[in-house]
């Protein structure tokens, strides 16, 4: 009997199991479910499945994308919680009328300055590239995706990068018919290949779980300071060649560490309502030429033959986390020693600021 | 005689459901701490196996699982697994338990939540999406854990309250039943009545 008195009895009539015949059931279809998902990847009937869903719930994340927006403003009622109130109450009153007017010029306003710095990036790097609009954001706990209001249909395809005016915000990575799921770079999974724009030192941009970019694969004997600009270096054909990405915010270099450990603030704040720019294609100066990447083979090929002679390394003459290192000051014996002297393929292109580190293989495979 | 109304049952299941949907849809992916975001999923299968369980709530945990699936992009079929069993384990009674024993089911509901949060971060970490176990419990299962309860909350309120005529997820499943009494006279719980005689 339960708490009120009642039997269970009748009015479990036709429901008289408690579901463990059907719950193993589909126990056991979900676990094919995630085992063939597992295999397959995002390809097959479940990808297709995966984009007919997004096609269906696009108004969906539409209409949330709409709503939420209002809210971002949020933090500015705490701001205000310090003034006087009265002193709110009577602007809140005279601003009654102009609040309303005032809303809609000003994101009318943003919207064209958005879109006008956008048109401005078009123009700077002769961009071929088609607008769209961040309509949501992933909302499982493992990915840093947004999803965009264009598709297939517009001519967007996986792997296209994409900007908004401050730089790359990432890649697309599953398309449909009306939409396409772009991985941002600041996703765990994202990989960009990069170079600092001043020294010209390359390596990966990687993203993390905290949100945080981190630059790796950047050799201690190339030169790195805080507040360094990180540009794309257009390795991999991908991103083109030179397209923003973040500031350098801390430098360290360990003991004995063939690279540095580098954290990059990305210029862009894209889990927003923003338009972006899909970059269709690449024109031939956009991509990284023939020599860059010949260089970056030479580099890499070099820096491993380097490696293996630098066995004794001065662990205590180099160990700086101010954010500013320079291989001219660095005493390690092996290689940065040999730089200018003995290794002969290497000399020009790590003595100038222009050197590349990164395995071109590797950059390949990130992108 | 049929003391509850199978359409009226259904109708309030599908809008629990397009509520939940369009939470999952449109609001989870704007609230978030660290790497966590609120689950209306688990919550509608939660609310759905509390108030009816059985077979219907094992179903329906599935169901919701497929669609969280669908939108994520972990591999298909983790929450529908987990969903699915948690469905089961709440619902294995096949009794309102929301309004026949609030807190018990309260416990057991952030329980299962714990449980789904957890096992879920687990099954990420080890198909590789994530290398670092503190990572996976503090920026992911525990956020994840603690937003879905948070707002779990309501739902778990509205339909705990007693009322007379308000929504009910409880089904008669059409039965016709004998009777004592009045048999006119409604259930008091509007999650349902399973498990009252009237």
């Amino acid at each position: 009997m339960p708490a009120n008195g009642a039997p269970h009895g009748f009015q479990r009539t036709g429901q008289n199991s408690s579901g463990g015949r059907l719950a193993i059931v589909l126990l056991a279809l979900s676990v094919i479910l995630f085992t063939v998902s597992c295999r397959m990847g995002d390809v097959g009937v479940l990808g297709a499945a995966r984009t007919v869903w997004q096609t269906v719930t696009m108004p969906i994340s539409c209409i949330g994308s709409v709503a939420v927006q209002p809210f971002q403003g949020l933090g500015n009622i705490f701001a205000n919680l310090t003034a006087d109130q009265e002193t709110l109450s009577q602007l809140q009153e005279e601003n009654k009328q102009l609040v309303a007017e005032n809303a809609e010029l000003e994101e009318a306003q943003q919207t064209a300055t958005r879109l006008q710095a956008l048109l401005d990036l078009k123009d700077t790097y002769n961009l071929q590239s088609t607008a769209a609009r961040i309509i949501n954001a992933s909302y499982d706990n493992w990915s840093r995706t947004v999803t965009l209001d264009k598709g297939s249909s517009s001519g967007l395809a996986v792997g296209m990068p994409v900007t908004d005016s401050y730089g790359v915000i990432g890649q697309i990575s599953e398309v449909s018919a009306t939409t396409a799921t772009v991985r941002l770079i600041t996703d765990e999974n994202s990989g960009v290949s990069a170079m600092i724009q001043s020294s010209r030192a390359q390596g990966m941009l990687n993203g993390s779980a905290d949100g945080t970019l981190s630059l790796n694969l950047v050799r201690t004997d190339q030169t790195v300071n805080a507040g360094d600009i990180i540009v794309t270096s257009g390795l991999g054909g991908v991103y083109p060649k030179g397209l923003p990405l973040g500031t350098v915010t801390s430098v360290e270099k360990y003991d004995g560490a063939m690279y540095y450990t580098i954290t990059v603030e990305p210029f862009t704040k894209t889990e927003s309502y923003e338009e972006v720019l899909v970059i269709t294609s690449l024109t031939e100066d956009q991509a990284a030429t023939a020599e860059d990447i010949a260089a970056a083979d030479s580099q890499e090929t070099s820096s491993a033959a380097s490696s293996k002679t630098s066995t004794s390394t001065d662990s205590s003459s180099d160990s700086s986390s101010d954010g500013s290192s320079d291989s001219s000051s660095d005493s390690t014996s092996g290689s940065s020693a040999s730089d200018s002297s003995s290794s002969t393929s290497q000399t020009t292109s790590q003595s100038t600021s222009s050197s590349t580190t990164t395995s071109s293989s590797s950059t390949s495979s990130s992108q | 005689m049929q003391i509850q109304d199978t359409n009226r049952y259904r109708h309030d299941a599908l809008v629990l459901g397009i509520v939940c949907l369009v939470l999952q849809l449109a609001v989870a992916p704007y609230i978030a701490i660290a790497n966590g975001h609120p689950n209306f999923a688990f919550i509608f299968s939660a609310t759905f196996a509390l108030t009816v369980g059985g077979p219907t709530g094992v179903a329906m945990g599935f169901a919701a699982g497929i669609v969280y699936d669908l939108g994520a992009s972990s591999p298909m079929g983790l929450m529908a697994f987990l969903l699915t069993l948690s469905s089961y384990i709440l619902g294995i009674e096949a009794r309102n338990k929301l309004n026949d024993d609030p807190g018990a089911a309260l416990a057991n509901g952030l329980i299962s939540c714990f449980a789904v949060s957890l096992l879920y971060g687990l099954a990420m970490l080890l198909t590789g999406s994530s290398a670092s176990f503190i990572d996976v419990i503090l920026t992911r299962s525990l956020p994840s854990f603690f937003l879905t309860a948070l707002f779990a909350i309501p739902f778990y309120l509205f339909y705990s309250r007693p009322q007379s005529s308000g929504a009910t997820l409880n089904r008669s499943l059409g039965t016709k039943m004998p009777t004592l009494g009045n048999t006119r006279r409604r259930s008091q719980g509007h999650l349902g009545t399973r498990g009252r005689q009237i």
